[in-house]
C-alpha cells in the first residue's frame, strides 16, 4: 500500500516538472470534453425542442374520442378507438393539458374557388394554453373567445381562395345528422406555418361555431390532450396504448436521429483529434525524459514500475481535466439553458420549417446525465489507446538502458 | 570476494562484417572495501566495464559473479533488483529528479526497497550527514550547486547500504576544490563502511587517491597498478 501511494506521489510530483505543458494538456482535455458535452445536450435539446414545437402545433396531441362524439350508427366504425371519459382526464397524471374540438372535412368557398379543408373548432382560451397555434398568426387576429362564426385560414389558402382579413367565405359540409352544413365566417386571421402543406389545407373556428355548423350538440367532440414529454408511449388506459411520435412521424424521428447520430460522429472527431494532439505532446515529453528512465532503471526501479509511474501520470491529469471539462459542460448547458441558443443566427434569419411547419428558432439546452459519464469515458479510452505507442516506447529504451 | 569478471567479452554488432569489441578478455576481481579506478580515453570501454559490473548489459561471453551469484542467468527484472539491493549509483551529471527535494531523491531507492516511513528518515538523515548536507534536505537539485547536487547523488546511493558504488566519471563535472571535496568523501565512506568503490575517471588527483587502477584500452585491461595510498 505504501508504494503504491509512493508511486500516487511521484506521478503527482511530475505534473509539476512543466506546469505550462501540464496546463495546456489539462486545458485542452477539460475543453474538449466540456464542449462535447455541450454539444450533445444542445443536440438533444435541439431534438427536444423541435418535437415539442412540432407537437405543440399538431402533429403530437392524441385526439381520444370520446364516447359520446359518434351516434349509434356509426359506432361499429370507429369500435378500433380506444376512448376515455371526461372522468379519465382528470385522473390521469400523465396527461398534461387538455381541450375540446370539434374536427371535420368541409369546403370553403372565397371570390374564386371553393377548396376542401379540414374545419376544426376549438376552445379558444384553452387551446392558446395547450397550444401554440396562436403564435403562428401573423395578419390579424386570434379567435375571440366571446365570437361566433370566426375563422382563420392558412395564409396559402387564403391566398388561393383570394379572401383578406374581415371579408366572409362560405363553409359547407356534412352535418351529423346527414344534412347539408353551410353558413358565413368572417375571416379574422392569417396562419402562417412557413409556407408549408399544412397552410393549404386547416381552417380554424370556435368550438360552438363548429358545433352549430354541423349540427352536434354541446356534448358531443373530440377531447384532445397533450402529454408530458417523456410519457411517451405508456398506456393511458387500461387495455390501450399510446402511439409514440416517432412511428407518427417517421420522417421527422429519422431526421432526428441522423442528427444525433451526426453529433456522436462530430464528438467522436473532435475526441481523436484531440487524443492525437495529446499523443504528441506525451511522446514529446516522455522522450524528453528518456534520460531519466534510464537512470531510474539504473537505480533500482524495474520497467513496471516506471510505466506504472507514467500511467498514472497521464490518468491523475486526465481525471483533472476530465472533472473540469464536465462542470465546464455543464455550467455551459446551464447558462444556455437560461439564455436560448437562436437558431435563426445560423440560417440567415429565414424561418425553419418541418413537415409544413415553422419550427420556434430559440433552443433551451437541457442537461443529459449520461453525458457526464459517457463523454469522459470515452476520453478515458482515447487516452490509454493513446498511450500506448510512447509507453512501448518508454518500456524499449528502460530494456535497452544504457 | 564481491566480484568477478572472468574472460568477458562484449561484442556489439552493427553488421555482419562490422564488430566492436566494448570489452575484450576482460578479467578483473573486486574485493571487498576495495577503492578502484578504471582509467582510459574516451571510447577505450571503461562505461562498457561499468556496466557490465552493474549488470545493465551482459556479456557476449564470460562470467559474470557476484557474491557467488550469476548474474549472466538472470532476468531483466532479476538484475534491475540485483542493483537495487546491492549496489549504488554515481553519475557526471548527478541524475537527481528535478521535482524531488535532496531528502526525497535520497528516499527513492529506499522506497523502492519497501523500507518503513521511520527506516525511511532515519536512513535518509544519516546519508545527509555524511555528505554534509544537513539542513539542505528540502531544497529541490535546481537549489544546489553541482558540488552539493554530486553529494546528495552519493547521498541516493549511500542510503540503501549497498556493497558496492559505481561512479562513472563522478569529478568530471566539478570544479577543482569541489572535485577534491567529493574525492575526500568517497575516501572517508570507503575508509569508515568498507564500501568498495569502482569508478571510471580522467581525474588525476583521483587517480593519485586510488589503491587499485585499471588502464583500459581498446576494451582491454592494459595495465594494472597497486598503490600504496
Amino acid at each position: 500500500m505504501n508504494g503504491f501511494l509512493y508511486l500516487l506521489k511521484f506521478s503527482y510530483r511530475n505534473l509539476f516538472r512543466v506546469p505550462k505543458r501540464t496546463i495546456i494538456m489539462i486545458l485542452s482535455l477539460s475543453l474538449g470534453c466540456g464542449f462535447i458535452i455541450w454539444d450533445l445536450n444542445f443536440a438533444n435539446s435541439g431534438s427536444r425542442e423541435i418535437m415539442k414545437d412540432f407537437l405543440a402545433q399538431y402533429a403530437g396531441n392524441y385526439h381520444i374520442t370520446h364516447p359520446e362524439y359518434y351516434n349509434a350508427t356509426n359506432k361499429r366504425e370507429f369500435n378500433h378507438y380506444k376512448t376515455m371519459t371526461d372522468g379519465d382526464l382528470k385522473n390521469n397524471n400523465l396527461i398534461s393539458k387538455s381541450t375540446k374540438r370539434a374536427i371535420a372535412p368541409v369546403f370553403i368557398s372565397g371570390e374564386k374557388k371553393t377548396l376542401g379543408v379540414l374545419l376544426t373548432g376549438l376552445e379558444v382560451e384553452k387551446e392558446k394554453r395547450l397550444s401554440t397555434l396562436y403564435t403562428a398568426i401573423t395578419v390579424g387576429a386570434f379567435l375571440d373567445k366571446h365570437g361566433s362564426k370566426q375563422i382563420i385560414l392558412g395564409k396559402k389558402l387564403a391566398q388561393r381562395l383570394d379572401v383578406q382579413i374581415g371579408e366572409e367565405v362560405a363553409v359547407i359540409g356534412q352535418a351529423i345528422d346527414g344534412s347539408v352544413a353551410n353558413d358565413l365566417f368572417k375571416v379574422v386571421g392569417l396562419l402562417d406555418f412557413g409556407g408549408g402543406d399544412l397552410e393549404e389545407s386547416l381552417a380554424f373556428t370556435q368550438l360552438h361555431s363548429a358545433q352549430e355548423l354541423l349540427s352536434l350538440p354541446p356534448e358531443r367532440y373530440h377531447q384532445r390532450v397533450s402529454f408530458d414529454m417523456d410519457s411517451e408511449g405508456l398506456p393511458l388506459v387500461k387495455n390501450s396504448s399510446v402511439t409514440s411520435w416517432t412511428e407518427i412521424l417517421p420522417e421527422i424521428a429519422v431526421s432526428i436521429k441522423f442528427i444525433d447520430n451526426f453529433t456522436w460522429i462530430v464528438s467522436l472527431i473532435i475526441v481523436i483529434v484531440v487524443s492525437l494532439g495529446l499523443s504528441n505532446t506525451l511522446m514529446i515529453t516522455f522522450f524528453e525524459r528518456e534520460a531519466e528512465f534510464t537512470s531510474l532503471n539504473i537505480i533500482g526501479a524495474k520497467t513496471t514500475w516506471i510505466t506504472a509511474s507514467l500511467m498514472i501520470e497521464v490518468f491523475i491529469m486526465a481525471s483533472i481535466a476530465l472533472i473540469i471539462g464536465a462542470l465546464l459542460g455543464f455550467f455551459a448547458t446551464t447558462l444556455f439553458h437560461y439564455y436560448p441558443i437562436n437558431i435563426e443566427f445560423f440560417t440567415g434569419g429565414k424561418p425553419i420549417i418541418m413537415g409544413g411547419m415553422t419550427i420556434k428558432p430559440l433552443i433551451k439546452i437541457y442537461s443529459v446525465p449520461q453525458y457526464y459519464w459517457q463523454v469522459p469515458l470515452m476520453i478515458y479510452a482515447f487516452l490509454i489507446l493513446t498511450m500506448i505507442y510512447p509507453l512501448i516506447r518508454v518500456i524499449r529504451r528502460s530494456k535497452n538502458a544504457v | 570476494m564481491q566480484f568477478e569478471l572472468s574472460n568477458v567479452d562484449k561484442v556489439y554488432v552493427s553488421s555482419e562484417e562490422n564488430k566492436v569489441f566494448g570489452a575484450k578478455n576482460v578479467n578483473i576481481k573486486v574485493l571487498e572495501g576495495e577503492f578502484m579506478a578504471l582509467v582510459g580515453p574516451s571510447g577505450s570501454g571503461k562505461t562498457t566495464i561499468l556496466n557490465l559490473i552493474a549488470g545493465l548489459i551482459l556479456p557476449t561471453t564470460g562470467l559474470l559473479k557476484h557474491g557467488g551469484q550469476d548474474i549472466t542467468s538472470m532476468s531483466l527484472e532479476e538484475r534491475t533488483k540485483h542493483r537495487l539491493d546491492y549496489m549504488g549509483f554515481v553519475f557526471q551529471d548527478y541524475q537527481l529528479l528535478p521535482i524531488l527535494t535532496a531528502s526525497e531523491n535520497i528516499e527513492f531507492p529506499l522506497q523502492l526497497k519497501g523500507f518503513s516511513k521511520k527506516e525511511i528518515k532515519e536512513r535518509v538523515q544519516w546519508a545527509l550527514v555524511q555528505v554534509g548536507l544537513e539542513g539542505l534536505g528540502n531544497r529541490f537539485p535546481k537549489q544546489l550547486s553541482g558540488g552539493q547536487q554530486q553529494r546528495v547523488s552519493i547521498a541516493r546511493a549511500i542510503a540503501g547500504r549497498p556493497q558496492i558504488i559505481l561512479a562513472d566519471e563522478p569529478t568530471a563535472n566539478l570544479d577543482s576544490k569541489t572535485a577534491a571535496e567529493i574525492i575526500e568523501l568517497f575516501l572517508k565512506l570507503n575508509r569508515d563502511f568498507k564500501l568498495t568503490f569502482i569508478f571510471s575517471t580522467h581525474d588525476q588527483r583521483l587517480i593519485d587517491q586510488v589503491r587499485t587502477v585499471l588502464y583500459v584500452k581498446d576494451g582491454q585491461i592494459s595495465e594494472s597498478r597497486v598503490h600504496n595510498v
